[in-house]
């Protein structure tokens, strides 16, 4: 043997054994054995240690109890660095491919003139956190409320400040209750639930407040830095306590968990809501219907799949490109509900009707997706202001139920995929087709340093420094709206900023770019790149085929006045000069407004179209059916000698 | 898959047309082009000596040139040069200049059908077939038709296909088809007109081919 071929064994060796130690070892739980029965969860809690390790077993007789770690008491079965690869949870991880534009974080001080998307994920048109300044640790403080833990809330802390605090506070690990306790005591935004804690910073503590048989008491926020919550001192006012239900645990002090492998939808529910204020006010929940496929008794989890790793399906065209879901190729509309030729047939999945579509051209299937007819509320004559949990907090003690509160996202806005906003072009995704969507609209508002055609937001504490003082007259609105911001105090603003920050300070609000020229006035710019909206799709609530949008005539979207091309959007902004301002549904698509017009003209005549075609068509057969007889009557008389 | 069967459809009627004009020359065109050419324009005039119900027919029968051109240009442009659906402002001009084109091919029909009407001396062969069947002598007159058999067989041609190229397409706007018979409905429009403006070419070249003769 010579010794390349050593050389190349060695290497084979090596390479296989680093694929080896990569790949997540699979436990008791993580495999089915085919069973469909649901196993129990009797199992022993256990918290987490001084060192974050495996922690000693929680015991009903314990004078100060620890919160139970749901890394350390779920991981004998299941593998918890397996799970923290899922969507919910990888948002760090900037390996994991972005897919389709999301939902961002929206971070939003109506006092600041501030409402700015934020996002991990790198989407276009979102600031990343660390952008304004704001750290993991915080980031997880503010909008750990909304999110099963992991990703940022388990990141460990840089900051020296953070530091500290995380001693105190611990790390917001996967809250595995959060989606799959089926307990009707699952408590997420609850005046003491999951939310509330993570707003205190209890983050060692959020899991186990939010079950049913656990209840915490106190703020590790309030606790100094040099408070050791795994030495707790009673006599510590406001020091974080977990109090377990002693009944619930066994002999061998083990607890029952209603543990369900589907999800809830109730569960999905808290973090994806909806709250559409239309101009009719039918927010209340009763007067609302649920999306179709629920009310026929799917469930969420029955299209958004995953296995143990957690990679759940988002479903939309083309995932499967970057997706490792084995079924994200079906899981969209169209791999439920229309036939397919070259492969086994999966249509009809869970019960899909194959739709029938009558005089539908074929067409609108090229140019438009299966929710732009299909998801979201009936176009009005505008979008409406929406609020979703993630954005408004829905579900927590903290909500704003006005509906002018920040921050304002509108829809639904029919834009092309590939549109980023009014007349912002930018490049298809590989998850996008061109097609025309539904989506959700975000106009970001920011303090920011241009740089070329770039704005880079400016961090937080220098705005609140600078622009608190400036705004410090402004009179906030009770409904959490904008304040009446006038361009003076903007100009104002800028010139301020301009003396704490390097570079060429600007605001951006309401799709324009605000700074100051050599002489100090305020320039104002319309459709800065910098400034144009954020949109994300939105797919749910899907409607049945009798609210579809074409179900009546044509004109449902092809007339001149119908809002899915000349519906107004609001441009939200804080200026009050600017707060009546719109753009029409036409400008987020690829689609020239006058030909839009003429061709929804067009269907004025439509009728006359089809009655001259017919008519003439009844002529022409007419006079072919004469001659064809006449023809016929030859024959006839040359067959029985007529003719001679 | 339409796109290439069209593209060699038409490769071979011009080609075909262009060959009849090599093998069957016409001689006075080679000897005086420029009064051929001159010719072949005054055809777009209605000439003063003609009856009313001759000028509508040759004026219907401009309309309906001018709209034939209009639609296959909109028409097939976009599916053969572009390779892609009609759509925007083409299918705008298409479906301004088709109703148009319905009426006038219904007035031609109407009009045209008695002069293109076919006729024992069409087709001998068959005469003589009969005859030997029915043991008959013909009585039938020789008829002195104004047009060629080649036009006879494109302008019956031409209204039987107008039928379901109509049809098809204004069928697709009733909500009674999904997206099934959406397709073939298409499907029959594009096929029909592909073989309909082959036809209407062929019967525009033996038209201007008998009168410039």
């Amino acid at each position: 043997m010579n010794k390349g071929s050593i050389l190349t064994g060695f290497f084979c060796l090596l390479v296989l054994g680093l694929s080896a130690a990569g790949a997540e070892p699979k436990l008791l739980g993580d495999e089915s054995d085919g069973s469909l029965s649901p196993p129990p969860h009797l199992i022993p809690l256990y918290a987490e240690n001084e060192d974050g390790d495996k922690g000693e077993q929680v015991t009903p007789d314990m004078e100060f109890p620890m919160p139970f770690s749901t890394r350390w008491s779920c991981s004998d079965c299941h593998n918890y660095n397996l799970v923290k690869k899922g969507w919910h949870f990888n948002t760090m991880d900037s390996n994991i491919p972005a897919g389709r534009p999301g939902e961002p974080w929206v971070y939003y001080d109506p006092g600041l003139g501030l409402q700015i998307p934020l996002s991990y994920r790198g989407w276009t048109g979102t600031f990343r956190p660390e952008q304004i300044g704001l750290s993991e640790f915080k980031f997880t403080k503010i909008f750990g409320r909304h999110f099963p833990g992991g990703g940022p809330g388990e990141v460990d802390a840089t900051d020296g400040d953070d530091i500290g605090r995380q001693l105190v506070s611990g790390k917001l690990e996967i809250n595995c209750l959060a989606c799959h306790n089926a307990h009707p005591g699952q408590d997420m935004g609850g005046q003491s639930g999951y939310a509330v804690q993570v707003s205190r910073e209890n983050f060692r503590w959020a899991a186990a407040a939010s079950c049913e048989f656990a209840s915490v008491t106190g703020s590790a926020a309030q606790m100094q830095m040099m408070y050791d919550p795994f030495m707790p001192d009673p006599a510590e006012k406001n020091a974080p306590m977990v109090t377990y239900r002693k009944e619930v645990f066994n002999e061998n002090n083990e607890v029952l968990l209603d543990i369900v492998r589907q999800v809830p939808n109730e569960r999905c529910y808290y973090c994806h809501s909806d709250l559409y204020h239309g101009p009719e006010e039918k927010t209340e929940k009763w007067i609302q219907d649920e999306d179709i496929h629920l009310t026929a008794g799917l469930k969420c989890v029955d299209c958004h799949r995953n296995g143990v790793d957690h990679n759940i399906i988002r479903g939309y065209d083309n995932e499967a490109d970057i997706s490792d879901n084995p079924l994200a190729a079906t899981s969209t509309c169209e791999g439920c509900h229309l036939p397919q030729d070259d492969q086994e047939p999966v249509a009809g999945r869970l019960g899909a009707p194959v739709p029938k579509h009558p005089g539908i051209p074929t067409i609108h299937f090229e140019k438009l997706t299966c929710t732009a007819c299909h998801s979201g509320p009936w176009p009005g004559e505008q979008a409406v202001l929406t609020k979703t949990s993630r954005a408004n907090r829905l579900g927590t003690p903290n909500a704003n139920k006005a509906a002018e509160g920040l921050p304002h996202i509108l829809s639904p806005v029919f834009a092309s995929q590939g549109e980023s906003g009014a007349g912002y072009k930018r490049e298809l995704m590989a998850t996008e087709n061109g097609k025309i969507a539904p989506y959700k609209v975000l106009w970001p508002s920011y303090w920011g340093i241009l740089e070329q055609e770039n704005v880079r937001p400016i961090e937080l504490s220098i705005v609140e420094k600078v622009i608190g003082g400036v705004f410090a007259a402004i009179e906030l609105a009770p409904t959490g709206d904008w304040p009446q911001v006038t361009k003076e105090m903007i100009a104002e603003a800028i010139k301020a900023l301009g003396t704490s920050v390097t570079g060429k300070a600007v605001y951006i609000g309401g799709g324009k770019l605000y700074s100051l020229d050599d002489s100090g006035q305020l320039l104002e710019q319309d459709n800065h790149p910098a400034a144009k909206p954020y949109l994300w799709p939105l797919a749910h609530n899907v409607r049945p085929a009798a609210q579809s949008l074409g179900v009546r005539y044509c004109t449902d979207c092809h007339a001149t006045d119908a809002p899915f091309f000349f519906g107004d959007i609001k441009i939200d902004s804080p200026v009050i000069a600017e707060q009546d301002s719109f753009k029409r549904m036409i400008k987020f698509q690829d689609i020239s407004p006058t030909y839009a017009w003429a061709f929804a003209a067009s269907f004025v005549f439509r009728p006359w179209l089809k009655i001259i075609a017919i008519g003439s068509c009844v002529v022409m057969a007419g006079v072919l059916l004469l001659y064809a007889l006449k023809a016929l009557a030859c024959i006839v008389k040359v067959l029985t000698g007529e003719n001679q | 898959m339409f796109r290439a069967i069209s593209i060699i459809a038409f490769v071979i009627t011009l080609g075909g047309i262009g060959l009849n004009c090599i093998l069957r020359p016409c001689k006075e065109c080679w000897r005086h082009p420029l009064k051929k050419l001159v010719q072949l324009f005054t055809l777009l005039f209605i000439e003063q000596k003609l009856s009313p119900a001759e000028v509508l027919r040759k004026l219907v029968y401009l309309i309906a040139l001018l709209c034939f051109a209009v639609l296959a240009i909109t028409g097939f442009y976009p599916t053969l040069v572009l390779d892609e659906h009609i759509s925007g402002y083409l299918i705008m001009i298409h479906a301004t200049f088709a109703p148009i084109f319905a009426i006038c091919l219904a007035i031609l029909a109407v009009m045209w059908s008695g002069r293109c009407r076919f006729t024992g001396s069409d087709w001998p062969w068959f005469q003589r077939l009969v005859q030997r069947v029915t043991l008959a002598k013909s009585t039938e007159q020789q008829v002195k038709n104004e047009s060629c058999l080649g036009q006879r067989i494109t302008f019956w041609l031409i209204i039987f296909l107008a039928l379901p190229l109509i049809l098809s397409i204004v069928l697709s706007m009733f909500p009674y088809f999904g997206t099934y018979w959406q397709e073939l409905l298409l499907n029959i429009h594009r096929y029909t007109a592909l073989v309909f403006a082959l036809t209407a070419i062929v019967h525009t070249y033996l038209l201007v081919r008998m009168k410039v003769k």
